[in-house]
């Protein structure tokens, strides 16, 4: 059943589709550090308040992710930044997120030699995204 | 001067690390999100290990890189210890890399061998060893600068 997107809901099965992921088993091996998403509010798109993703990642395994504030996710090691229409692009497929990095539509701030070592983690994981069904609340 | 043109060179330092001689620069007042994801990349490389910040200190050369599936480019001028990193293919490089992204940032994750040459035979390195043959990394003036490429990679390499 679709999710609300960046619910709680939405937050759980994330992590679920994450954690049956042996591709990212195998490519996060090593990896130690939190995640911030923080998705930049569109009131116009119906996204009227910013959101934070906290991803509690270790080791090829997703701990724990929640969904809060902007600033509760700027204060992980890692904080990826963009607005509402830009994580939709790349949850639906349209844009690459690797591209999304090196053409600054989305914004990366953290240790660059550390995520560029876990490109295929953090492809990997942006395909989880993929698999999540969402509703769109642009969409309804 | 070098790269005289009409384009901007502000030359703005973003960060001098008093333990180490290396600079890096942008010669652009904006310089774009690739130029400041690879500036950043070897800045981080160079000043958190001795073995890249030696080949930095080494290497002289213009290297630009283009990414072909967003149609954008850097050029990395290497000056023996400093690096202007110029938004787009500027004349007179060395090298020339051309690749899509993900190609680009598998480049970085080239392990290095002994004699501090790259490794082609693991899965990275076959990866893209393949896709040279196929084109679809083209690298303008390998011949005569294989032993810069080698050190380009070197301080490229996170591995």
């Amino acid at each position: 059943m679709a999710v609300k997107a960046f619910s709680n809901e939405w937050a759980t099965e994330f992590k679920d589709e994450v954690n049956k992921s042996s591709v990212y088993r195998t490519a996060a091996k090593g990896w130690k550090w939190t995640v911030g998403l923080v998705v930049e509010a569109e009131p116009d798109k119906n996204f009227p308040e910013a959101k934070g993703v906290v991803m509690d990642l270790y080791d090829g395994e997703a701990r724990d992710v929640t969904v809060g504030t902007a600033a509760d996710a700027q204060k992980c090691d890692f904080v990826i930044t963009a607005p509402y229409s830009r994580w939709k692009e790349v949850a639906t497929k349209q844009l690459d997120a690797t591209k999304g990095m090196l053409q600054g539509k989305l914004k990366l701030k953290g240790d660059l030699p550390t995520i560029v070592r876990y490109t295929k983690a953090s492809q990997e994981m942006t395909e989880c995204t993929t698999r999540v069904p969402v509703v769109w609340p642009d969409e309804k | 001067m070098h790269d005289p043109g009409p384009g901007r060179m502000a030359r703005r330092k973003i960060k001098l690390d008093v333990d180490s001689r290396a600079e890096f620069s942008y010669a652009d007042d904006e310089p774009s999100a690739f130029a400041s994801m690879l500036g950043g990349l070897i800045e981080a490389n160079v000043r958190s290990r001795p073995e890249k910040a030696r080949d930095f200190e080494s290497l002289v050369a213009r290297v630009g890189i283009f990414v072909t599936d967003i149609d954008e480019g850097v050029t990395l001028d290497f000056k023996g210890g400093t690096l202007v990193v110029h938004n787009g293919l500027k004349p007179r490089r060395t090298l020339t890399i051309r690749a899509d992204a993900d190609t680009v940032m598998n480049l970085s994750n080239l392990k290095i061998g002994l004699l501090g040459l790259p490794i082609y035979y693991d899965g990275v390195g076959r990866g893209i060893a393949a896709k040279l043959l196929r084109g679809k990394l083209r690298i303008d003036g390998l011949l005569p600068n294989v032993l810069t490429l080698n050190t380009v990679t070197r301080i490229f390499s996170v591995q």
